[in-house]
């Protein structure tokens, strides 16, 4: 009969070449990504972009690198930031 | 050493025999465990990707982006500053820009309407469909694919927005950007400056920022700093400042996610060691009946050891895989709701999973080793009591 160590390098091999796989796949698609990266480049290059479109929902999540720290507050007096992706994103 | 190696695998032997004796309670410890791992881990694999996406898509970034704040807030600024700019020694090029964001009231999204002075010198290659239109050209618009879908545009090419006083302006549809371009076009309407400002109902005199070039790459921060002293009403901010902005927003240790995500590690490590150090009179007995049969007390904290790192290291390498297909094939599903927040401008762009040895790392260093310490520890105090005590008991 197998023995429970035996076993369990067993499972633990597995999941650590799946894991390796995981970091061979995530080269993979870096590379094709870096297909379409002189594109990107010429786009921020010649429009002055600042800011990647990942939340469209309030202007400082939508361009961080121009707003100021006090954009989320700005709303009223001792106003609160609300907007959900607040939650993900730091304050710079 | 061969002798120790072997009674070191004896106790693995004897340490998974007796998971597996309590597998109902052990299986539900390895699920709760590998959700927590998976949360975290996807978390810091997300943040990872985000980070490099700025960094490799945000390489060529505006050198100097010089703003003009009144009270605090941003405001337009007069182009009698670009004049003042364009005097400073080492600067290249000053290039006035209109943008902002046009709201559509029918569907709630916010739009980004960028207008740029002259040719933006692009080929077709960011396009999926169309051309950039030419110097002098005016009332064309270049428009990412959520702009196509929120305005519904199907196969129309023309639309309208509503200046502030509610008189329309229309475009025709010069280009189309190409969907590889979502990451950073695809809430994007790039207009003429002539348009935007007549867009926005701002004056021949006023752009909303300066884009500077300095003619040497070092010297951006002694440029932005003369700047910063001939113009102290404006805000300005430099190429690597808006790198390290996106660092920041996007680290690991950034937001109230993170906090939720380590808060409940945190209660799952206090839980494991709350269980650990209230034992059961079962596995009392069995560390008594282990001590008369002649196990030492490291021997039967060695077994509990095993127990633990067997258990957290499964756990470990389980969350994580789940955590890569979760940010890898699934695009991060669970968490971009909170990402994403109430935009109805959904980009899809597709994420590069990043894994670096570093962060899985770091996930192990905030997993398995505080909860071999939240097991070990308590089983010390246990395995160091009378025997004749716990038999009784």
């Amino acid at each position: 009969m197998i023995r429970p160590s035996s076993l369990f390098a067993t499972v633990l091999i597995l999941l650590l070449v799946a894991l390796f796989f995981c970091g061979r796949h995530a080269g993979l698609r870096a590379e094709e990504e870096r297909a379409i990266r002189p594109v990107l480049d010429a786009l921020v290059l010649r429009l002055g972009l600042t800011d990647l479109c990942l939340a469209t929902e309030a202007r400082y999540t939508r361009h961080p690198a121009l707003s100021d720290e006090l954009a989320p507050f700005m709303d009223y007096p001792a106003a609160l930031e609300y907007f959900p992706s607040g939650l993900f994103w730091a304050p710079q | 050493m061969k002798k120790y190696f072997e009674k070191q695998r004896n106790l693995l032997d004897y340490a998974l025999a007796s998971l597996w004796r309590r597998k109902g309670k052990n299986i539900s410890v390895f699920l709760v465990f590998s959700l927590v791992i998976f949360l975290l881990a996807s978390f810091l694999f997300l943040s990872r990707s985000l980070q490099v996406a700025a960094q490799t898509t945000l390489r060529q970034t505006p050198e100097i982006t010089v703003q003009r704040m009144v009270a605090g807030r941003q405001e337009s600024m007069p182009l009698t500053y670009a004049e003042r700019i364009r005097g400073i020694f080492g600067v290249r090029r000053v290039s006035p820009r209109v943008w902002g964001y046009h709201y559509n009231e029918v569907t709630g999204a916010n739009i980004t309407v960028m207008a740029l002075a002259g040719d933006p010198e692009l080929g077709r290659e960011p396009l999926a469909e169309g051309a950039f239109w030419q110097q002098g050209e005016q009332g064309r618009a270049v428009i990412g694919q959520g702009v196509v879908k929120d305005l519904d545009l199907g196969g129309r090419r023309t639309f309208s927005f509503f200046r502030d006083d509610l008189t329309l302006k229309s475009f025709a549809v010069a280009g189309i950007f190409a969907p590889e371009t979502n990451i950073l076009t695809y809430d994007l309407v790039l207009l003429d400056i002539a348009d935007g400002r007549d867009l926005f109902g701002l004056a021949d005199d006023l752009a909303t920022d300066l884009l500077v070039e300095v003619v040497n790459p070092l010297e951006i921060a002694t440029v932005a700093r003369k700047i910063s002293e001939r113009l102290p009403d404006t805000r300005v901010v430099t190429r690597p400042q808006i790198q390290g902005t996106y660092q920041a927003v996007f680290s690991w240790r950034s937001g109230v996610a993170a906090i939720c995500l380590l808060s409940a590690l945190s209660a799952f490590i206090i839980l494991a060691w709350d269980k650990a150090s209230g034992m059961s009179p079962e596995e009392r007995r069995e560390i008594s009946i282990l001590k008369i049969l002649g196990w030492q007390t490291p021997d039967v904290l060695q077994v509990r050891f095993w127990e633990g790192f067997a258990l957290s290291l499964l756990a470990f390498a389980a969350g994580a895989i789940l955590a890569y297909v979760h940010v890898g094939y699934f695009q991060a599903a669970l968490f971009r709701p909170v990402m994403m927040g109430w935009s109805v401008l959904r980009p899809g762009f597709d994420l590069v999973p990043i894994v670096q040895g570093g962060d899985l790392l770091l996930i192990f260093c905030l997993s398995v080793l505080p909860y071999l310490a939240a097991t070990v520890v308590p089983a010390w105090r246990c395995a160091a009591v009378a025997t004749d005590a716990a038999m009784g008991g």
